[in-house]
């Protein structure tokens, strides 16, 4: 039987990414990992495609490499985790002898804090949803029936949003790391001229002067 | 120079620049905006001015940008209010070599959010909150706010703040470590202005040098702000307010600081 190791589906300008070994809890392996490189390249290329929402099927949302553990680290590499109450979060490399990885070392610390972050990867504690969330580590934890619906609402809603606005929001956090307050300021004004110009920016204000909820189109 | 949109007081070192547009909660026109970045420039070039504290007049501390305002009219390019106005106003209270205390008085939104994460220290009312409302018209937060928010509250927030913009409550933002404290409403003013006023008849020269350190923070490796730390605190310690400090702290009395 062949393994279909990514489910992919798009709807309503959501792409839909489930990770699909679930009688490994989704580990890893060099086929789910190919398979997640190329639905990540379709998602930049195709315009249709306006929110990415990434689960796992089963019981686990992704137990990390076959023998190591970062599936964590891809819930942080995305813009806004929500998690089921039930999920549980876990550096468990240095069991192992290994260090985090898949940006693990980064997301961690600019997460939670160093102070956080170097015990959760010495002591490969783990975590629960509750935990993450109150550490910052996820944005919101819901109970576990409501969390597909709730993903799925929130999905669509950003794929209903002034998409070029997200993409720069995305952008100008992903460069604050390392920019000074400085240079940060200028890529503001540069980023927010550019979208002063957008449809959507227009939109955004016709609609908030005219009091009624806006059209966003991408554009 | 005289204000129509804010006020600007000064009384025992302390300047209090006070948002002065309360029927729209004194959302930020061309006009204020203008009169904001004139009265940092003259706290910033008067030596008696020791401590700030920023509030709004009414029921809000600041609405964002005034989108209603006929001024933003005559100028599509929203990056050039940002080069000649806003920006300078966010670069000049963090190089400002004084504490900047925002009393957050209600709802901060939009750019009137990055004035309340651009000063030192902010306190709010319990009933004040937070808002970065740019993505609901289709534009990104802006005066420094995403730089502000990751290392304010974490990668994670900063996103679902700036993505989803959702209202939050003093409490949560005191919670997340966005704001310093929050207080009942009735206690805001004098709290801010108590805590403004000690700040102002401290040791100022070490006060600017705690805030440019942590400005440096942000990018320095430990190496580097470890040098940092060594250079500045040479100069300290020749200072008039740590000979002060030090006789005071030995003699068992309060210290008197004169700033120098």
């Amino acid at each position: 039987m062949t393994e279909t190791p990514v489910l992919a589906a798009l709807a309503n300008g959501v792409l839909s990414l489930t990770l699909n070994r679930p009688e490994r809890l989704n580990a890893m392996n060099n086929l789910l990992i190919a398979a997640m490189n190329r639905e990540l390249e379709r998602a930049r290329a195709d315009d249709t495609v306006r929110a990415v929402l990434l689960t796992g099927t089963g019981r686990g949302f992704c137990a990390g490499a076959d023998l190591a553990g970062g599936g964590a680290n891809f819930a942080l590499a995305c813009d806004i985790v929500l998690a089921a109450r039930s999920a549980r979060f876990d550096q468990a490399f240095v069991r192992i002898s290994l260090m985090p990885d898949l940006g693990g070392t980064w997301f961690l610390p600019h997460l939670v804090g160093d102070a956080r972050a170097r015990a959760l990867a010495m002591l490969g504690t783990s975590l629960t949803a509750e935990q993450a969330e109150r550490m910052g580590m996820v944005w919101q934890v819901v109970d576990d029936a409501s969390l597909m619906a709730e993903a799925t609402k929130l999905a669509r809603r950003l794929a209903a949003g002034p998409t070029l606005s997200y993409a720069a929001i995305k952008q100008a956090i992903d460069k604050a790391a390392t920019n000074t307050l400085d240079q940060q300021l200028d890529l503001e004004r540069d980023s927010q001229r550019a979208l002063g110009q957008s449809a959507d920016c227009r939109e955004g204000v016709a609609a908030f002067l005219a009091k009624r909820p806006a059209q966003f189109t991408g554009r | 120079m005289t204000y129509d949109k804010i006020t600007l007081s000064k009384a025992q070192g302390l300047a209090t620049l006070t948002l002065n547009a309360p029927d729209k909660l004194n959302a930020v026109s061309r006009k204020m905006i203008a009169e904001i970045k004139q009265a940092w420039e003259e706290i910033g070039a008067d030596g008696s001015v020791r401590a700030v504290l920023l509030t709004g007049n009414g029921r809000g501390f600041c609405a964002g940008a005034d989108l209603s305002d006929p001024d933003r009219k005559n100028d599509a390019d929203s990056g050039s209010a940002l080069d000649k106005f806003f920006n300078p106003v966010i670069r000049t209270m963090r190089a400002l070599p004084k504490p900047i205390v925002a009393a957050v008085n209600g709802v901060a939104a939009g750019v009137g959010m990055s004035f309340a994460m651009a000063a030192d220290i902010a306190i709010a009312a319990k009933s004040a909150s937070f808002l970065q409302a740019f993505s609901r018209i289709g534009l990104l937060p802006d005066g420094g706010s995403t730089w502000f928010l990751p290392r304010l509250v974490g990668e994670q927030r900063a996103r679902a703040l700036a993505m989803l913009a959702p209202q939050i409550s003093a409490e949560q933002a005191k919670q997340w470590g966005l704001i310093w404290d929050v207080v009942e409403d009735a206690a805001l003013m004098p709290t801010a202005t108590e805590l403004a006023h000690r700040l102002a008849n401290g040791p100022t020269q070490s006060l600017a040098r705690i805030k440019e350190a942590m400005n440096r923070a942000a990018q320095n490796d430990l190496s580097q702000q470890l040098d940092i730390e060594r250079d500045f605190q040479r100069e300290l310690g020749r200072t008039e307010d740590f000979r002060e400090g030090v006789t005071a702290f030995l003699a068992k009395r309060k210290a008197e600081f004169k700033g120098k």
